[in-house]
């Protein structure tokens, strides 16, 4: 028997999973919906999300590569860049998608009732996809430069759930934050371009800890995804293991995606009163 | 097991209007020094949409609830369906309720007709077995079989309706909740779909909680009736009592009261002794007389009205873009309308007025929706005791009959 109880003065902070998961067909249809949309009537198709790496890709080997020349170690540059790249791309792409997602679906949320954080959720389903593919490239790049991951490898599971954790974790509060303060939307894409120097996508950290005092270095820590990047190049190219310093950001992660869920929840209960 | 579909406790919701409802950070910041200030904004103001809501509904009924525009039906709903938090109260739902406030919400103009059955059907809250069991019955009553591949932004908006409210009609809530969805289609389609609804309260015994500007809609649907006045429970019972009361409120009254244009100050409707009423006999003429402010001028605007019938059924329409009263030489500082319809042929019933502001050169300007109630009572014509009322149709029509043989 269902039973719904709806208390004005009693606020539900309550995650309620069980609902989540009840929920899980329509999070599933709407990360279809976003994939079939995105690619509609483009003459590539899926071919762009291959594309866009490859560009990405291309340019970070002749900047940093090549110009910079940046060390990277034995490891051979392209290889070093594209193991941050896919990582810091679903991110990426997580952040930008959720930030607007609430108010983009906000017909929806007007009027029909769902636990609204299957919104953000679908997006990171979404980012999924792109994340896969951006893997598959980059195993065919380890196969190209014969390069065979240590028993490290193991422990990538940790890193790819973490890196969807931290999505998750910074889009959910942007989606909350831009609803309430649109201003939000102009900050995304800002912060997506300023993110992608501020980890270590492009340059080892060790240039970052080795020019940089203490302070800024735990600044930049802070940042969720350099220490994961660092987690995934230590999995798969046998770099050097995540540091203490790396800690940092795994805490951050831990920090922002309590404190987004419990600021999404509090949100949610206005969302349909102010989109 | 209790037999309470839903119980609805001292509920009430309450909006902010002013500056703070779309919030950006400037705004945020500067409340919040004002705060630390000790000042508070002043342009904010309190609007109960809902107010001390009561009411119990007993599994099975169907409820049909009515009342004018901004009397709070939707909201009500709308909390009801989760969508909103109540500010006051509290209510409880024993069984799954699907509420259906827009039909198609969710469709996606790329996507085809087969994945936005998927997707509208996931979001009203089925499963996708459910769906996939229902999809060949819910493709049939919609009558779009040919079209199922093509995206939806190829369909005409006939089409996207009908599918769209084929995959509501086969939800199976125990408890449903529907706003004026029914507004949209064609009649025939309609029909359909208020058989399909009419099905599922009485022969299926679901609860259901309708909203509708329809009176004859409602009263073929419900059994119980909830009428709403600016945000409180105004009379429920009987949905026929209902809707009788819900009719007889439309009194002449001035309109500034309820503070809707800034063109009218009020309406009156006399009868042809000049006397002010709200009933009319066959053949009286129906003179409706407005009083403008100072923002309505001739030279820039035109003023019309509606007649509906009780059932919202678009009679006639009268302006002054039809006829100007007046020699249009002088009109500045006019402020008094009257228009004398002449025996109008309407049948016996209830009418209501929407009247609409026109600017000449920017279009309508303001609508005021039943701005005025009015009716017309069966009178014996012809003095021959013959029924001419509701049954006989919309109008009634003026004859001379002649008996002769043929010369």
């Amino acid at each position: 028997m269902y039973k719904i109880i709806v208390d004005a003065q009693k606020s539900n902070l309550k995650l309620n999973i069980r609902e989540l998961l009840a929920y899980k067909d329509l999070f599933v249809i709407l990360a279809y919906r976003d994939l079939r949309v995105r690619y509609a009537q483009t003459f590539l198709g899926l071919t762009w999300a291959v594309l866009q790496p490859l560009a990405t890709l291309i340019i970070f080997t002749l900047v940093f590569g090549k110009a910079v020349n940046v060390d990277t170690g034995d490891i051979p540059y392209p290889l070093f860049a594209l193991c941050g790249m896919a990582a810091w791309a679903y991110f990426g792409f997580v952040l930008n998608q959720s930030g607007n997602s609430i108010i983009s679906s906000q017909e929806m949320i007007k009027k029909i009732y769902f636990p609204r954080l299957v919104i953000p959720l679908s997006k990171a389903v979404v980012g999924f996809i792109d994340f896969s593919i951006g893997f598959i490239f980059l195993i065919c790049f380890l196969v190209y430069y014969k390069y065979i991951p240590g028993q490290e490898v193991v422990f990538l599971p940790i890193f790819i759930l973490l890196t969807i954790i931290s999505a998750l974790a910074v889009g959910i509060w942007l989606s909350a934050l831009t609803i309430r303060y649109r201003d939000f939307q102009h900050v995304v894409p800002f912060l997506v371009q300023f993110g992608l120097y501020a980890t270590p996508v492009g340059y080892p950290s060790s240039l970052v800890i080795k020019n940089l005092p203490e302070w800024a270095t735990i600044l930049y820590y802070l940042n969720p995804m350099a220490g994961i990047v660092e987690g995934y190049r230590w999995c798969l190219l046998g770099s050097q293991p995540p540091g203490t310093y790396a800690y940092y950001s795994f805490i951050a992660v831990g920090i922002l995606f309590v404190s987004g869920l419990y600021y999404f929840k509090r949100v949610e209960r206005i969302m349909a009163d102010i989109v | 097991m209790t037999d309470i579909a839903v119980r609805i406790e001292g509920l009430g919701k309450k909006f902010i209007i002013g500056h703070k409802k779309s919030g950006d950070i400037r705004n945020t910041f500067a409340d919040f020094i004002s705060k630390l200030l000790g000042r508070t904004s002043g342009s904010t103001e309190e609007f109960w949409a809902l107010r001390d809501i009561n009411l119990e509904i007993k599994r099975g009924d169907a409820v049909g609830i009515i009342g004018r525009n901004g009397a709070g039906k939707s909201t009500l709903l709308k909390v009801l369906s989760r969508i909103t938090q109540p500010t006051t109260g509290r209510f409880e739902i024993n069984g799954r309720v699907s509420s259906l406030l827009e039909v198609g919400t969710g469709f996606h103009p790329e996507l085809t007709g087969r994945e936005n059955i998927y997707l509208n059907g996931t979001i009203l809250g089925m499963k996708r077995v459910e769906i996939k069991q229902k999809f060949d019955e819910i493709v049939a009553f919609s009558g779009v079989e040919k079209f199922l591949d093509t995206p939806v932004k190829h369909y005409s908006s006939g089409m996207k309706v009908r599918l769209a409210f084929s995959v509501a009609a086969h939800l199976e809530p125990e408890i449903l909740i529907v706003d004026e969805v029914l507004a949209v289609g064609d009649a025939g389609f309609q029909k359909k779909c208020l058989g399909k609804m009419s099905d599922v309260s009485k022969n299926e015994g679901r609860t259901v909680l309708f909203v509708s500007h329809n009176m004859s809609a409602v009263q073929n649907l419900c059994n119980h009736g909830l009428l709403l006045n600016k945000g409180k429970i105004e009379f429920a019972g009987n949905m026929a009592k209902v809707v009788n009361r819900y009719l007889a409120q439309y009194k002449t009254y001035n309109i500034d009261k309820i503070h809707f244009g800034n063109y009218i100050s009020s309406v009156k409707i006399r009868n042809q002794e000049q006397e002010f009423t709200k009933a009319f006999k066959y053949g009286d003429d129906i003179i409706f007389e407005f009083n403008l402010t100072d923002t309505f001028s001739f030279k820039h605007h035109h003023l019309g009205f509606f007649i509906f019938d009780s059932d919202g059924n678009k009679i006639s329409a009268i302006s002054t873009a039809m006829k100007t009263p007046i020699e249009s030489n002088d009109i500045s500082g006019i402020n008094y309308i009257k228009f004398i319809v002449k025996s109008p042929p309407l049948i016996e019933g209830s009418y209501y007025i929407d009247i609409s502001i026109t600017n000449k050169t920017r279009g309508r300007v303001d609508y005021i929706q039943s701005a005025c109630f009015f009716t017309v009572v069966e009178t014996d014509i012809y003095q021959t005791g013959a029924k001419i009322n509701s049954h006989i149709g919309k109008i009634y029509l003026e004859v001379e009959t002649y008996f002769t043989q043929n010369i």
